[in-house]
């Protein structure tokens, strides 16, 4: 989930438009409606399957109305699997990453706005353009670079390359709302006579919080996710994320005559709910960075 | 507002020498970033832009003693007629997924969910949290489930099929591309939603009273006023998931694995398997350097378009 | 840096668990050449990876038989739970950045490649002072596991593979619960298309084709179909690209696909062997499938009776005649790393595993053929009777060949495969496009056509 992201500019938030409410015909609400329900059963029918699997006693990868509801797949992975450290695991990761990277784009963007630099916008094209470097081309040198550093299968290594994965867009995003932010209001901090360091903290950044929110947001969602990294980095059974859990638990539970798909379901669910709940908590500092993010257009 | 263009006016001057501690702490804000770029990113892709000039791999002889072999990878990727399939394959799942799927429909979501706002229509909500799933579930989890959907035998879409008496389709089978491109419209459509959604509130609603006033109707309002403010971010939109819908390997392997055949073998699966099935590193370094020029390729083009436009 | 790390981490652990290490010296003479018994000492870590679940009991037995003989040893096991392809992936990406294990364990056919690359440490002089190589290994076991005149790791399990039936629905396809096997290759596919016209809701043969089936699809399709039709891979050591019986091959293919015998999910499904021995040995839902011996195991640990009375097995047939051959291979085996600090202790380590007893209840419970002469007569094993036969087999198994580049062939193998089965190209198109893509792979002065 390395999308490449919106754009630079954003203003100050001025508040939105008041838009004076019409009444719709009879059809348009009809037709509206019938809209909706299309729309959210096309998005969420693939979910059926993974509740339906999660508490079935004998799931297939197919869906089917299950014969037995059983709570049996969730105590097994959790007695057998040793899902609550994977789970454990993947939070731990998340968590940390999240905040390096906000700390760490948060400056980054910030330094690179208010840089004065003639060549400036190469850099942050270039920049940008590293996201798009495949994984297939950087697996070989990072798993050397991780052993040299000593960073495989340890947190600190888990933490510091899921963090520069996201890296380029989101460095590239803080610049762009640090832009935004008019340079008025530090150069009136630094004449009250603060220094940089506290004008950024008090001026600066309370008027990018959408930013830091929407920074904060991808960067949980795509370390959580993240899973090409974790099968290069880990072996330890200890140290392995819930997405390393998932590809043993699909090739090999159960003896490799048959793959316990209530497993996976049940897994996928509770992998799915933390997401979902940070992304519901934050969903609206980060549709308003979304949101202030491209009225500057 | 272009990206890569500075923010806040830059001055062009050289920097004297009391600039540059002024530039300082601006530099030190860069450095944590710049130190895990650089040996993330930039260093394993100047080992890769090297790999790619040798016949480097992870097994074989050629992993004991590795040769220089120039550009021998390059003029073997262009000769070879799987590349020009899977340079089609790729172009017809990007416009496909990323310029038909997710940009359209994130267009019409954005704009039905801002209209269904104005009229208070409250279940519009639902379809919104429903588009954000689908864009927030991990990646493994969005295969796994879309290979429960597209199974030939007991999926969901046939069982649905069957229930209302139509046949089963062989998804994967027959209709590969479709199905990705399915797949990965369902996966990113949130992504352009939200960009238009947000660029939506933007537009002054007095535009809209005037063109009423004018007598314009709606359609004529849309076309003649919506979408023109719409360009621009819709064409940074477009650029970004153009790229990122490029370089997405994860679902496609995960549905079709590129097959059947070679049927949906983009250029981000080609790399990868070229590097871990057949363990050729130099040949793969190779694909992923093509990947990243023509990448750097598409931003010129939208760069040159958005200035022109600017 | 990495090293003291781990030991002391290693002698805390130790201290606590009471575990005797020896801080001896950690260095051992370089390979081959056997040393004295005091020296053996020192930490062996060994690296596998299990899908059947059913080594790891083994590793331990050996690992616990090691620390008794020599004190001063102590094993790490390195079990990945991961599958034996992504194994490998990530052992190659280990030892390529100096992440060495003393003791791994990959297929035989990956000799030849590990050998060039320099991973792997030649036995040769280890096997001098092993009596039971010269007593109970036959010379067939070790000339599959030797490669440029050395003998490079130590088979336990051999390879072999049946034509799988399903009695029942056979009995349904009215070709009759007898049956013993096809008459000739073409046979299989009316028995297939018998199955298909009236046994519905049952897939009638799993060809396997294309980069999914893994090595699967040179293994246990293509190659026993090209040896069926007369030809052969290599000849005088050069591989053959076109020749004649290479497009009857691909024909067989191209008319197995159009007319819907084999199923399309081959071509796409993520290790689609799953399924299919599920949808043979345990649901009926597959007909005809040429497979691994050792799933039969499987089927027996699920339902031994119903396994018993519904599948069958026969060798394979050849273009003219009756099942009259079978592929071998020499299964997974133990290597000693070239790299290893602790090459003595590993080799103790795979002869802990390689004994009489532990061959053999292994293979009892996964049942190969044994490598071991003296593991095929104790008593369970001979009593068993698809062991045995399986163990006969091996007498009319052709192997293919030891060579390096082979990973290499069975990619070209996978293409030319993927191509006929999906239409992409005619049978005579895509033998064309395999000496290409043969000579591209292996070197054109390697390939030669007929």
């Amino acid at each position: 989930m390395t999308a490449v992201g919106p754009q630079a500019a954003v203003q100050v938030d001025i508040p939105p438009p008041i838009r004076p409410r019409e009444r719709g015909t009879p059809l348009e609400w009809a037709l509206m409606h019938l809209a909706f329900v299309a729309i959210a059963a096309f998005f969420l029918a693939p979910f059926v399957w993974l509740f339906a699997a999660a508490f079935d006693a004998e799931a297939t990868a197919y869906i089917r109305v299950p014969g037995r509801l059983t709570l049996d797949n969730f105590t097994y992975i959790f007695r057998e699997l040793a899902f609550a450290k994977a789970l454990a695991n993947s939070a731990i990761v998340a968590g940390a990453t999240t905040l390096l990277v906000v700390l760490t784009v948060t400056v980054a963007g910030y330094g690179l706005s208010r840089l004065e630099l003639r060549r400036k916008g190469w850099i942050t094209f270039a920049v940008l353009l590293l996201q798009t470097m495949p994984l297939s081309a950087t697996m070989v040198p990072i798993y050397g670079l991780a052993r040299l550093l000593g960073l495989r299968n340890s947190y600190l290594g888990l933490i510091l390359i899921h963090a520069a994965i996201e890296l380029p867009f989101l460095v590239w995003l803080m610049k762009g709302f640090f832009d935004s932010v008019p340079r008025q209001l530090e150069e009136a901090a630094w004449l009250d006579g603060r220094s940089k360091l506290r004008a950024l903290f008090e001026i600066v950044l309370p008027v990018a919080r959408p930013g830091i929110a929407v920074a904060a947001g991808l960067s949980f969602i795509s370390a959580w996710a993240e899973v090409l990294m974790v099968i290069i980095l880990v072996d330890k059974q200890d140290m392995k994320t819930v997405p390393l859990a998932f590809y043993e638990t699909f090739r090999t539970a159960g003896g490799y005559v048959e793959v316990q798909y209530g497993l996976v379901a049940a897994m996928g669910v509770l992998y799915l709910l933390p997401v979902m709940a940070v992304f519901f908590a934050t969903r609206r500092l980060m549709v308003r960075g979304l949101v202030s993010g491209t009225k500057g257009l | 507002m272009i990206p890569g263009g500075g923010g806040a006016a830059a001055p062009a001057r050289p920097v004297p020498r009391d600039a540059l501690r002024r530039q300082a702490p601006y530099l030190f804000g860069l450095a944590p970033a710049a130190i895990l770029l650089a040996a993330f990113f930039v260093g394993p892709a100047l080992w890769a832009a090297y790999a790619s000039l040798t016949n480097t791999a992870l097994v074989g002889i050629d992993a004991a003693r590795p040769r220089f072999v120039g550009l021998a990878n390059y003029e073997r990727l262009l000769g070879d007629p799987d590349f020009a399939n899977v340079i089609r394959n790729s172009v017809v799942f990007v416009v496909g997924s990323a310029v038909i799927g997710q940009f359209v429909l994130g267009l019409s979501l954005a704009l039905l969910i801002d209209h269904a706002e104005r009229r208070g229509y409250r279940l519009a909500t639902l379809a919104y949290a429903a588009v954000l799933l689908a864009w927030v579930n991990p990646t493994v989890i969005a295969g796994f489930l879309w290979v429960a959907m597209f199974d030939f035998y007991n999926g969901s879409l046939n069982t649905g099929l069957a229930l209302a008496g139509a046949g089963p389709v062989d998804w994967l089978g027959q209709f590969p591309m479709l199905s990705v491109v399915i797949a990965n419209t369902w996966r990113g459509a949130a992504f352009t939603m939200l960009i238009f959604l947000g660029a939506l509130k933007t537009i002054p609603s007095d535009i809209y009273e005037a063109a009423r006033v004018d007598g314009a109707n709606a359609w004529r309002r849309f076309w003649d006023h919506t979408l023109p403010s719409l360009r621009p971010i819709g064409a940074l939109a477009l650029l970004s998931i153009t790229m990122s819908t490029f370089g997405t390997f994860i679902l496609i392997q995960t549905l079709t694995n590129g097959g059947p055949g070679t049927q949906t073998e983009v250029i981000a699966l080609y790399a990868f398997h070229e590097a871990f099935r057949s363990y050729a590193i130099g040949y793969g370094s190779a694909i992923a350097v093509v990947m990243l020029l023509i990448n750097f390729a598409f931003a010129i083009v939208y760069l040159r378009w958005s200035r022109a436009r600017a | 840096m990495t090293r003291t790390i781990d030991r002391r981490t290693f002698l805390k652990a130790a201290a606590a668990t009471g575990i005797v290490v020896a801080c001896g010296d950690q260095g051992a003479p370089a390979g081959g050449g056997g040393t004295a018994k005091g020296t053996i000492s020192g930490t062996v870590t060994v690296s596998y990876a299990d899908e059947a679940g059913l080594k790891p009991k083994y590793v331990q037995l050996a690992a616990d038989g090691l620390r008794a003989k020599y004190s001063g040893v102590d094993v790490k096991i390195d079990h990945q739970k991961i599958g034996s392809g992504d194994f490998y992936t990530k052992l190659l990406l280990a030892l390529n950045a100096g992440d060495v294990p003393d003791v791994i364990h990959v297929g035989g056919d990956k000799i030849g490649e590990l050998a060039d690359a320099g991973h792997i440490e030649p036995l040769d002089g280890y096997l001098k002072q092993w009596e039971d190589w010269s007593k109970v290994y036959p010379d067939a076991v070790k000339s599959g596991v030797t490669y440029q005149g050395k003998v490079w790791a130590i088979p336990y399990g051999l390879d072999t593979r049946f034509l799988f039936y399903r009695k029942d629905v056979l009995d349904k396809a009215g070709v009759g619960a007898t049956w013993t096997g096809p008459k000739n290759v073409d046979d299989i596919l009316e028995v297939a298309k018998a199955v298909k016209s009236k046994v519905a809701g049952v897939i009638p043969y799993a060809l396997y084709a294309g980069p999914a089936g893994d090595s699967g699809t040179a293994n246990h399709a293509f190659i026993p179909l090209l040896w069926a039709y007369g030809g052969d891979l290599q000849k005088d050591g050069k591989w053959i690209g076109d020749s004649p019986a290479l497009r009857k091959v691909l024909d067989y293919y191209g008319r197995t696909y159009r007319q819907d015998l084999s199923p399309k999910e081959i071509l796409t499904t993520a290790k689609p062997w799953t399924a299919m021995r599920e949808k043979l040995g345990l649901k009926g839902e597959l007909a005809l499938l040429f497979e691994g011996a050792w799933n039969y195991g499987g089927w027996v640990t699920k339902d031994k009776a119903a396994t018993e009375r519904n599948v069958g097995y026969a060798l394979f047939p050849t273009a003219t005649g009756g099942p009259s051959f079978t592929i071998g291979g020499p299964g997974t085996a133990w290597y000693v790393t070239a790299k290893s600090k602790n090459k003595d202790a590993a080799w103790e380590f795979v002869k802990a595993f390689n004994t009489k007893e532990i061959v053999a209840k292994l293979n009892i419970e996964d049942p190969h053929p044994v490598a071991r002469t003296d593991s095929a007569e104790v008593a369970e094993f001979k009593a068993d009777k698809y062991l045995v036969d399986s163990t006969e087999s091996l007498k009319k198994a052709r192997f293919a060949p030891p060579d390096a580049n082979f990973g290499k062939v069975i990619g070209v193998i996978q293409k030319a495969t993927a191509r006929v089965a999906t239409g992409e190209m005619s049978a005579d198109d895509a033998a064309k496009r395999y000496t290409d893509e043969l000579r591209q792979a292996v070197g054109a002065d390697k390939v030669i056509t007929q």
